[in-house]
């Protein structure tokens, strides 16, 4: 009798549960990164909304060219919200103006998150998505053989430098070890946007033209070719072969973001080996910093969505308010899979200050990160970024292997081909 | 009399009915986007809005110099790679099918495999074989061949010559079965006749295979040849998004790229495929002529 007492009560208990059950569904890719990291925030979402169940789906290819497709058939077959990265969110926000859902009106403060991270997805007066992970960069560094170089590791250590500092140490290092300073991906533009957003330069003039005039992006381009003219760059082709030179000790260093660590890590033999500086400074080019930023994701909701609702809920109650929940949250991400949020409030977890004994003495690399990442220049990547990433690469490669003579040369091959694929 | 047309008419409504289902498929999915292709063309297409530009592609695509190095890519790679691999399997075949007999089976499969194993494992393996310190490179070196390594993804005139050497790698065997096949229907009392009236192997391989196996020969040109103006994976994979610097860029990659990754312009990738296919078509047509016309006068 007292047990079916309790189940009639449990069923009971059930029922208005079932009937307001509500589900949304979100798109990304990584299972060890973003996929992980949304699962955390669903989970603590679900405590104090279990009727929400949020349905993640890991879209390891083509994501742009579906939502793309899924766009032009009006909002058919979208989920309620996806990843977009940071450099290609622009064209999309520009294409499909009325597509995404503006969460500043929707009350998220964007105070709180890293400014540099809020200029892509700010169109006027409006602000579409959640920030998401950081690709703050630095210059890392293999200490051993900077000691069989016969230079002292911990003089560099932390210390803000300029690059021609950096190319003199280059030069020491490959005469001793034989080993190139950097590993270098010849066919992809990340290494010389990095250097171009810490002097806070843009590709773009503020009216959509072409700016590769600049004085900071000619500096960066004869900085690049100093560097290949120096021997001082390991150059491959694709990423995969990048990350191969890097275990397979083929260089002293590399210049990249914070998410290398789960690669560097995945060798053990690395261990206590890296140590990581902040990025290089380009002397002579006002506004620039030892800081910049490469790579990185954010969270949007597309108008569409018949949960709307439900999702900027879930988005702004999770991602973007401070509570004991949210911080540890932030905090377990980090952790768990070494993705540094942007919101600036969670910086402060016990995860970053902590020492990594993984990198050469115990360097608290998150908490070196999260600093220089307050630092990084706004750069608005604008709609037409691809192209314009690619001529530009094109060019530069030209330029190392001698067929394009001049920084100006250079420039003017890049303008002529970002033309032509645009049909300008 | 009126009774036979109403059962003709009766059948006609049968058969009408049973291929109803693919017509449907044909309609929906080949007629109209061949249908809606032609609008297409005539539009510049930017997220969700499209506006009229009468022949503005076609315009764009002769002042776009990118497009044409990539057409001129895809005749480079059809005028080396085709015959040579053409000539190639030919050659194989005509030996897998007289000497090697006992091995015939598993060279017939080491030499087919290629192609029916994914372009994506095969593009990976030989970019760790080809990179600059890579595998063929350290042995090339090692044997004194080079003497400094050879940039097979790096420079522009060599990551061509790598692009070939995959195609001809990846589709040699895919032909050769074809000649096996037609190589085994042929008739060995002419040859044997050959031999008795004392023409060599070679003579015999020249003036009696090779005409015979016309019309084999000229299903692979074709096929080749519009399989060399798709070219995709290759340079896609292997030599990165037709790096270096577009120097293996080809139209199909192109396309693909303007329509679905770089401006999303639906208009001018697809006026860009008509004009793909249009060559093609052209040389299906001459080499019909060349090949296939002088076998219908005799």
């Amino acid at each position: 009798m007292k047990k079916g007492l309790l189940i009639a009560l449990i069923f009971l208990a059930l029922v208005p549960g079932l009937f307001a059950q509500q589900k949304i569904s979100v798109w990304c890719w990584d299972p060890n990164f973003n996929v992980y990291a949304m699962k955390q925030a669903a989970a603590v979402y679900n405590k104090t909304k279990p009727n929400v169940t949020i349905e993640i789906v890991d879209m390891a290819q083509d994501i742009e060219a579906k939502i793309s497709a899924g766009l032009q058939a009006g909002g058919a077959g979208l989920p309620d919200i996806a990843l977009f990265q940071d450099f290609r969110i622009e064209q999309f926000l520009q294409d499909y103006p009325d597509a995404f859902v503006d969460l500043k009106a929707a009350g998220v403060d964007y105070s709180k998150f890293a400014a540099y991270k809020v200029g892509p997805m700010t169109v006027g007066k409006k602000v579409y998505g959640i920030p998401f992970d950081t690709g703050s960069t630095g210059l890392w560094l293999r200490t051993d053989y900077l000691k069989a170089a016969g230079l002292n590791p911990d003089s560099y250590l932390n210390k803000n430098m300029k690059w021609s500092d950096v190319i003199k140490m280059g030069v020491t290092v490959k005469a001793k070890t034989g080993k190139p300073l950097l590993s270098y991906q010849s066919d992809n533009f990340d290494m010389l946007r990095i250097v171009v957003q810490s002097t806070g330069g843009q590709f773009f003039k503020a009216d959509g033209s072409l700016n590769l005039r600049s004085d900071a992006f000619k500096k960066s381009i004869s900085l690049f070719k100093d560097l290949n003219d120096k021997s001082l760059l390991y150059s491959v082709v694709g990423w995969s072969d990048w990350i191969n030179a890097i275990n397979s000790d083929q260089s002293a260093g590399f210049l990249n973001a914070i998410w290398m660590v789960g690669s560097v890590k995945s060798r053990p033999e690395n261990a206590g080996k890296y140590m990581i500086i902040p990025t290089p400074l380009i002397e002579g080019v006002s506004g620039a910093a030892n800081a910049s930023n490469n790579g990185g994701s954010s969270w949007y909701i597309f108008a569409s969505s018949p949960n709307k609702a439900v999702a900027i809920d879930f988005l702004k109650s999770v991602w973007a308010t401070t509570t004991e929940d949210t911080l540890a949250f932030y905090n377990n991400i980090l952790k768990g899979a070494g993705a540094m949020g942007t919101y600036i409030p969670s910086l402060k977890g016990s995860n970053y200050t902590a020492k990594d004994e993984f990198f050469y003495k115990g360097q608290a690399v998150y908490k070196d990160f999260a600093k220089w990442m307050e630092k990084v220049p706004v750069l608005k990547y604008t709609p037409n970024y691809v192209p314009m990433r690619d001529a530009v690469a094109h060019a530069v490669l030209n330029y190392f292997q001698g067929k394009l003579k001049t920084v100006d040369d250079t420039i003017a091959a890049a303008e002529a081909e970002y033309k032509q694929v645009m049909g300008q | 009399m009126a009774k036979r047309r109403t059962y003709e008419r009766y059948l006609n409504r049968v058969g009408w009915f049973c291929v109803a289902p693919s017509m449907v498929l044909f309609c929906l999915f080949m007629l109209y986007p061949i249908m809606s292709s032609l609008y297409y063309v005539t539009r510049k297409w930017k997220g969700m809005s499209n506006t009229f530009i009468g022949l503005g592609n076609f315009v764009r695509m002769a002042n776009d110099k990118i497009f044409q190095a990539a057409i001129g890519h895809n005749f480079i790679f059809m005028f080396i790679q085709v015959p040579v691999m053409i000539f190639l399997a030919l050659l194989l075949a005509v030996l897998l099918n007289q000497g090697l007999r006992r091995l015939r089976g598993p060279l017939r499969l080491a030499i087919f495999l290629p192609s029916i194993t994914s372009l994506v494992v095969v593009s990976v393996l030989f970019r760790v074989l080809l990179q600059t310190n890579g595998f063929l490179n350290n042995v090339m070196l090692d044997v004194h061949l080079i003497t400094e390594p050879i940039g097979w993804l790096n420079d522009s005139f060599w990551a061509k010559v790598t692009i070939m050497l995959a195609m001809t790698w990846r589709w040699t065997g895919y032909n050769m079965v074809f000649f096996l096949v037609g190589l085994q229907s042929l008739d060995q009392q002419i040859f044997e006749a050959a031999e008795v009236d004392g023409a060599s192997k070679a003579r015999q391989f020249f003036t009696i295979t090779v005409p015979l196996l016309v019309p084999i020969i000229l299903f692979s040109a074709v096929t080749s040849t519009s399989g060399t103006m798709q070219l995709f994976d290759e340079p896609n994979i292997l030599t990165w998004q037709g790096g270096p610097s577009n120097a293996t860029m080809t139209a199909a990659l192109y396309i693909y790229r303007q329509a679905f990754f770089i401006n999303y312009d639906f208009g001018y990738a697809t006026s860009m495929s008509y004009v793909v296919v249009l060559i093609s078509g052209v040389f299906a047509f001459i080499q019909l002529r060349l090949l296939g016309g002088e076998r219908v006068k005799k």
